[in-house]
């Protein structure tokens, strides 16, 4: 028995650590790829394209790196790939900024990602069952912004003082760390899923998921949840600047960092209250901070508020990353296709959020950065409506186990 | 071999260094065609490079150059201030702006507008919309005035 403690024990510190350490991998890619390219001396057409490539990869590989999850019996080696991808991506960033190779390094980082957020969430569920999902993605959800932050911190310095190759190896160093903590994580895997006889069952069953009334109101709600989110901070920062200037950077930087702590200190909350009182009080939590946060952007006379009001940001990015796997976990629950249901709750969450830049851009181009905020805020009020009418609770009274 | 002979060095006070930026010349290059070769110090190149301010610090990169009819060049755009890439804010700049020092090795390029006077400019977004360009301040003008 105690053995046996000892291997959970080591398997739960185990899965902070990846946690962890993907979250800082994942740090460095996104807008500073922008940066580096320029440095590289690329045009801004060709930056654009690159980062379109990125983003349209990653959209697109949604689902089919859900399936392909679901479909693989051992889930780590899905996310051992998807560490070495990443890993990988940050090397050709480094070694080749041609556009052949950053190219292939923004599909094979867009697709890489899809496959690590399913598969993390597969390997929890592996190792701690139904019942203690919450609890367990919630750890999940505070190691991984552990990570982020801090890989944040450090990959600002090392941009500033270093230079913006370092960025992508350090990158490309934590894929070594990340790696290492997969062979502790050994869950024995549950037994294979019952699996629909015919066909014809098995398509009726896929058919009943997609129609399923939880998962199309979620994903609806996921993708307002990021119409209104996805554009606050970058244009909150762009007027920091504009007021500002360089000395904006430090205040930035804490937009981003302060959201994580917040994230690290209450994911585990929202995880254990999320099995204790149901998940909709949560969800509207989160999304209710969602048109607030834009109403206090719009109305700020002060920079330094503006990190207060990202703040509360974290709340929100708290609740959402708790929810999307539960809910997906609810909605599956007993069928073999959480990481399908995870791939469209994601699809939903990308698009929102590529809308979220583009039209918030266009508000901001139009009528200012005060209506583009409004603007955000009304995306989240149409949210957080659509939590409250129409979301059902999904968490299940009596958890089969 | 045959390409270093077809290098005509006018300017060059030693024979090709290491940083020459000539790109290696077709195999068969017409003979009606010169070739010049020109330092860095000479020709520098400048997208993607720091642009400093006149403490040395560096406040931003040129990005793009915008050029009039003639191909001289009017104004230059450049990305401006941010953390890790959040919060850039793309400026153009009137091309007298900026003040090239060419030295032994590192080249700077150096903008004489200070942050106060630019930062809250416009973005340059479409290079198809006409362009908001930051002037050079002259010492007789006074905020209100033009």
């Amino acid at each position: 028995m105690p053995r046996k403690r000892a291997t959970k024990t080591r398997a739960t510190i185990g899965l902070d650590l990846l946690n962890f350490f993907i979250a800082g991998e994942q740090t460095g890619f996104g807008p500073f790829v922008a940066v580096y390219l320029t440095a590289r001396q690329w045009t801004q057409v060709e930056i654009g394209f690159a980062l379109s490539l990125g983003t349209i990869t990653a959209m697109v590989s949604q689902i089919p790196a859900g399936v392909l999850v679901d479909a693989l019996r051992g889930k780590r080696v899905a996310v051992a790939a998807g560490i070495l991808a990443v890993g990988i991506s940050a090397l050709l960033l480094v070694a080749w900024p041609a556009l052949l190779p950053v190219l292939t390094a923004q599909v094979l980082h867009g697709f890489a990602s899809c496959v690590l957020t399913p598969g993390i969430a597969a390997v929890s569920l592996e190792l701690v069952g139904h019942a203690a999902l919450g609890e367990r993605i919630g750890r999940n959800a505070r190691f991984a912004a552990l990570g982020n932050g801090l890989a944040a911190g450090a990959m600002g310095l090392l941009g500033s003082y270093v230079s913006d190759q370092s960025v992508f190896l350090l990158t490309a160093v934590l894929c070594v760390p990340a790696l290492a903590t997969l062979p502790f994580i050994d869950a024995k895997p549950p037994p294979p899923p019952r699996r629909a006889a015919t066909r014809r069952a098995r398509r009726s069953e896929l058919v009943a998921l997609l129609t399923d009334r939880r998962l199309l109101m979620f994903a609806a709600c996921a993708a307002l949840f990021q119409l209104a989110d996805s554009a606050m901070l970058p244009i909150a920062a762009g007027e920091l600047t504009k007021q500002k200037g360089t000395q904006a950077n430090l205040i930035i930087a804490a937009c981003i960092l302060v959201p994580q702590a917040v994230v690290a200190l209450l994911s585990p909350w929202v995880g254990l209250n999320a099995e204790r009182f149901g998940r909709r009080p949560l969800m509207l939590l989160g999304w209710a901070a969602l048109p607030l946060r834009g109403v206090l952007l719009a109305m700020l006379p002060n920079p330094y508020l503006v990190v207060a009001v990202q703040a509360i940001g974290g709340v929100s990015a708290a609740v959402f990353g708790v929810m999307l796997p539960v809910i997906a976990d609810d909605v599956t629950l007993g069928a073999r296709r959480f990481n399908l249901c995870i791939g469209i709750f994601g699809l939903a969450g990308t698009a929102g959020a590529a809308l979220s830049t583009t039209l918030a851009g266009l508000l901001a181009d139009i009528a200012g950065d005060r209506v583009a905020f409004l603007g955000l805020a009304a995306a989240g009020l149409a949210g957080t409506a659509l939590v409250w009418l129409a979301m059902p609770e999904t968490r299940s009274i009596e958890a089969p186990e | 071999m045959s390409r270093i002979s077809l290098i005509v060095p006018l300017l060059l006070l030693t024979a090709a260094t290491p940083e020459v930026p000539a790109r290696p010349p077709a195999p068969e290059l017409p003979p009606t065609v010169m070739l010049q070769t020109f330092s860095p110090r000479e020709a520098m190149s400048v997208l993607g490079h720091p642009v400093v301010e006149a403490d040395g610090q560096t406040v931003a990169r040129l990005i793009d150059v915008l050029v009039d009819p003639n191909g001289q060049p009017v104004a230059a755009v450049l990305d401006f201030g941010g953390f890790m890439g959040v919060g850039i804010r793309k400026i153009a700049v009137f091309w007298s702006t900026l003040r090239f020092e060419s030295g032994e090795g590192a080249h700077r390029i150096v903008l004489t507008l200070t942050q106060d006077e630019f930062k809250a400019a416009p973005e340059y977004r479409d290079p198809e919309k006409p362009a908001p360009v930051v002037m050079p301040v002259v010492p007789e003008a006074r905020p209100g005035q033009q």
